[in-house]
């Protein structure tokens, strides 16, 4: 996990950038706001595979905008939906045959974000996923600061746990702690939602000093599992 | 993708899948965190807040009116009339959706049904619910049974009987229609059968029936559903159908007539009934008859008050009758009848109680008057109506007596510092004079008005009943008390002690103060308006609230009778109810609470 990346970092690859109508993407955002983002992918390997749809959905304050939100269906260029993947996004080669292809959704969606913080739940593993695409089309990798949401539950649940707690950092385990109603789960938009509400929750818990407790005794729950 | 906002969920159940649209694509959602007002009483707001996860207070000053969880929505008061009438506040981490009020500015004006949810009168939202549940009417009927529409019995007439013996059993019989038995085969006749032969066919009255009988009788099951009944009728082209009872043979007929005396009810039947009574056995069929169409109407929609002012109207008649059947020439001549209480009122619908009473212009022979006592009480109990608990009765003699001597009676009550006095006093003030001499009722109406009139501390003693009960806040019953484990009990609100009494009583005590007689509690409200007692629209708005309370305790009644357990008919349990109902309920609870509020203040009710 990499939840910032340095100011010499940005500087790099603010010099660095091809394209100068890109440069916003440097700028902080308006104060105040963030964009929670989620990618449905042909796969797990941000290397060889591709986005199928994104998500994001622009928050202010305690506010979520979902009026304002920007959804897409992408057409994989490099790679092809595999079975397993498409089992779990239920988003079908046909489906993404008549959409657009990434280079082509891509500044709309960097445009959408700007220069706001990035929330989502192993939003690295997204974030990565749309370097590649920034890469070809502006030479730079997406510069936005990153909001974990699962790193902050694991504050508000396991911070002060003892050796040898088991951590299950389940996206389903952590809605359920705090509460928040579980959507179509791997819809981009939803997930994109859910991972707003928890950040927004968790945020709240963390400036009230509150946290979230641990069953006693908890045996060996389900190991944590990617996004 | 459905975000997880739920169309189902009323109001937004009333949109069209477009409308619908529109809402999902102007969603935002917040967060709230325990403690924070989201609206705080008195502000506007610029959205719906439908809450998603958590839980809201909903506070009029430091009381707790309410808790709304998932599904609820509010505050329309906030949104479209610029201004909450309540402080909203999370009590848990709490997520909404947001509308913004625009867009449902926007749907009101487009919507009559989903409009009706912001409306802020009770009356106009009640009215729009009328109109929502009106189409369940003409479905229940749909799904009645055709053994509770048939009506015409079965009469059976030999095929070689003529058709003139034919048209005298109809006539004996006063139905339309035979069945003919010929040899094996079963046929129909029916009196526009008889017409066509005799007149444009000009066969003799000789002729057997037979000739101008068929004998391809379209049949229903007993059964069968009215829907089945309407398919037969449209199918075959007929008005009338056979109806086969379950051992196979014939019961009677279904006429499209009957079908529509399910939709409208067959009240208009009773009054012949009564008044064609001859003993108190046939008298008896009329009561329960008049019971029976209460439910009818109910299930069909009509509104409260008519099924008040129907009931009332018809329950009058039975008392007439039964007073003509049983009152010697002595007590005819001298006495009046009263129904009192909620029957005098006009407002009675299941029957709960009696409250009825004799005056009598001078003594009457003691024998006579005792027969006619335990005579009248009698017969009512065996039509089913329960006695009356407080012994307000034609039994009993302090309720059957010589006007003087109610008078006297009266003047006691009026000095008499008990509840039980000032409970005598308000069940008399509603009397009014079904049969007999109307002029004895005036007479000891007038006399207590004298007293009371403008008397303010004896109006307060009678308006201090006012206080017997509490008026609730709904959220005290819903939500809190079933979240802490206090058990099913704790969760009901008593309709008629918390709503109806607080609003009947209050009318009785003004309209005693200012001399007016009318009875009913609606015609007390307008004549308390014309005399300026408050404005026309708080008038209006008891007048719905009271209705609103009518509706919901009538529902609960019914459900009672159903059940065979009368005793709890007057409880509702907010928790069962949908967010509409409580919506409609609460608004009509706070109009009692600020009306308790002024009544208290005009009679000084603190000092008590």
């Amino acid at each position: 996990m990499s939840p910032h990346r340095g100011l010499a970092w940005r500087l790099f690859w603010r010099a660095s950038l091809a394209d100068h109508a890109y440069r916003f993407l440097f700028e902080p955002g308006p104060e105040g706001e963030a964009v929670s983002l989620d990618c449905e992918t042909t796969g797990l390997d941000p290397a060889v595979d591709d986005v199928v749809a994104v998500a994001a959905v622009r928050i202010r304050g305690n506010r979520i905008l979902l009026s304002e939100r920007f959804e897409a269906l992408v057409r994989p260029e490099e790679s092809e939906a595999g079975a397993e993947s498409i089992r779990v996004h239920r988003i079908r080669r046909a489906d993404v045959a008549d959409a657009r292809p990434m280079r082509r959704v891509l500044p709309e969606l960097l445009r959408f974000i700007g220069g706001r913080p990035l929330v989502g739940y192993y939003i690295d593993f997204d974030v990565r996923m749309l370097d590649k695409y920034a890469k070809d089309l502006l030479q730079v990798k997406l510069p936005n600061p990153q909001i974990e949401v699962s790193a902050l539950y694991f504050d508000r649940k396991y911070g002060n746990a003892p050796p040898g707690t088991v951590f299950d950092l389940r996206f389903a385990a952590m809605l359920a702690d705090l509460g928040i109603p579980m959507l179509a789960q791997h819809d981009a938009l939803d997930d994109a939602l859910m991972a707003a509400m928890a950040w927004l929750a968790l945020r709240d818990m963390k400036a009230r000093g509150a946290r979230i407790p641990r069953a006693r005794g908890s045996g060996a729950g389900p190991p944590p599992t990617g996004g | 993708m459905t975000a997880g906002f739920d169309a189902h969920n009323p109001p937004f159940d009333r949109l069209t899948q477009q409308e619908i649209e529109e809402v999902r694509a102007a969603l935002d959602i917040g967060y709230f965190a325990p403690g924070e007002v989201i609206i705080a009483a008195g502000r506007s707001a610029e959205a719906l807040h439908v809450v998603i996860k958590g839980a809201v207070e909903v506070r009029e000053g430091e009381a707790l009116q309410d808790v709304l969880g998932p599904h609820d929505s509010f505050d329309s008061r906030a949104l479209v009339h610029g201004a909450a009438g309540e402080d909203f506040r999370a009590t848990e981490e709490t997520l909404c959706f947001l509308i913004p009020g625009e867009i449902v500015r926007r749907l009101i004006a487009r919507n009559g049904g989903f409009a009706a949810f912001f409306y802020s009168e009770v009356s106009r939202k009640l009215d729009a619910f009328a109109d929502a549940h009106r189409t369940d009417g003409v479905e229940s009927v749909l799904r009645a049974r055709v053994r509770d529409a048939a009506r015409g019995r079965a009469v059976f007439i030999d095929g070689g009987a003529t058709m003139e013996a034919a048209g005298r059993m109809m006539s004996e019989a006063d139905i339309n229609a035979l069945f003919v038995r010929d040899g094996g085969r079963t046929g129909v006749v029916t009196g526009m059968n008889l017409s066509k032969a005799a007149v444009l066919r000009r066969l003799p009255l000789e002729t057997p029936v037979r000739e101008i009988s068929h004998f391809d009788v379209v049949a229903v099951d007993a059964d069968d559903f009215i829907f089945d009944a309407l398919l037969a009728m449209t199918r075959h082209d007929k008005r009338r159908v056979a109806v086969r009872d379950p051992a196979g043979g014939f019961a009677g007929f279904l006429e499209d007539i009957d079908i529509l005396g399910l939709v409208a009810g067959n009240s208009q039947l009773i009054p012949g009934r009564i008044d064609r009574a001859r003993g108190l056995e046939e008298l008896g069929i009329a009561a329960r008859q008049i019971q029976e169409q209460v439910e009818r109407l109910h299930r069909q929609g009509v509104k409260v008050e008519a099924i008040a002012e129907i009931t009332s109207d018809l329950n009058r008649r039975l008392f007439v009758k039964l007073f003509e059947l049983l009152a010697p020439p002595p007590i005819r001549e001298a006495g009046c009848l009263l129904i009192m209480g909620s029957e005098g009122r006009g407002e009675q619908t299941v029957r709960t109680d009696q409250d009825n009473g004799l005056l009598l212009a001078g003594p009457v022979p003691e024998t006579e008057l005792r027969m006619f006592r335990e005579g009248f009480s009698g017969a009512l109990l065996g039509f089913g109506f329960p006695p009356c608990p407080g012994n307000v009765m034609v039994s009993n003699p302090l309720w059957s007596q010589p006007v003087d001597g109610l008078v006297r009676q009266l003047r006691h009550w009026v000095l008499d510092r008990t509840p039980e006095a000032a409970m005598n006093l308000a069940i008399f003030f509603d009397a009014v004079a079904a049969a007999g001499r109307p002029e004895l009722l005036a007479e000891a109406k007038g006399a207590l008005i004298a007293l009371m009139r403008g008397e303010q501390a004896l109006l307060a003693r009678f308006a201090n009943l006012i206080e017997t009960f509490a008026t609730p806040s709904l959220g005290m019953l819903s939500s809190i008390m079933a979240g802490v484990g206090l058990g099913a009990a704790a969760d009901e609100i008593d309709i008629k002690k918390a709503g109806i009494f607080p609003i009947v009583h209050g009318m009785r005590t003004m309209a005693m103060d200012r001399g007016i007689l009318a009875t009913p509690t609606a015609t007390r409200i307008e004549a308390l308006v014309e005399a300026g007692a408050f404005e026309a629209e708080f008038g209006r708005e008891l007048i719905s609230s009271l209705r609103v309370f009518m509706a919901y305790r009538l529902r609960s009644q019914l459900a009672a009778v159903r059940r065979g357990d009368v005793s709890r008919e007057a409880l509702v349990r907010p928790a069962a109810l949908s967010t509409a109902d409580r919506d409609i309920l609460r608004d009509a609870f706070r109009i009692v609470r600020q009306f308790r509020e002024s009544f208290r203040n005009r009679y000084r009710l603190g000092s008590f």
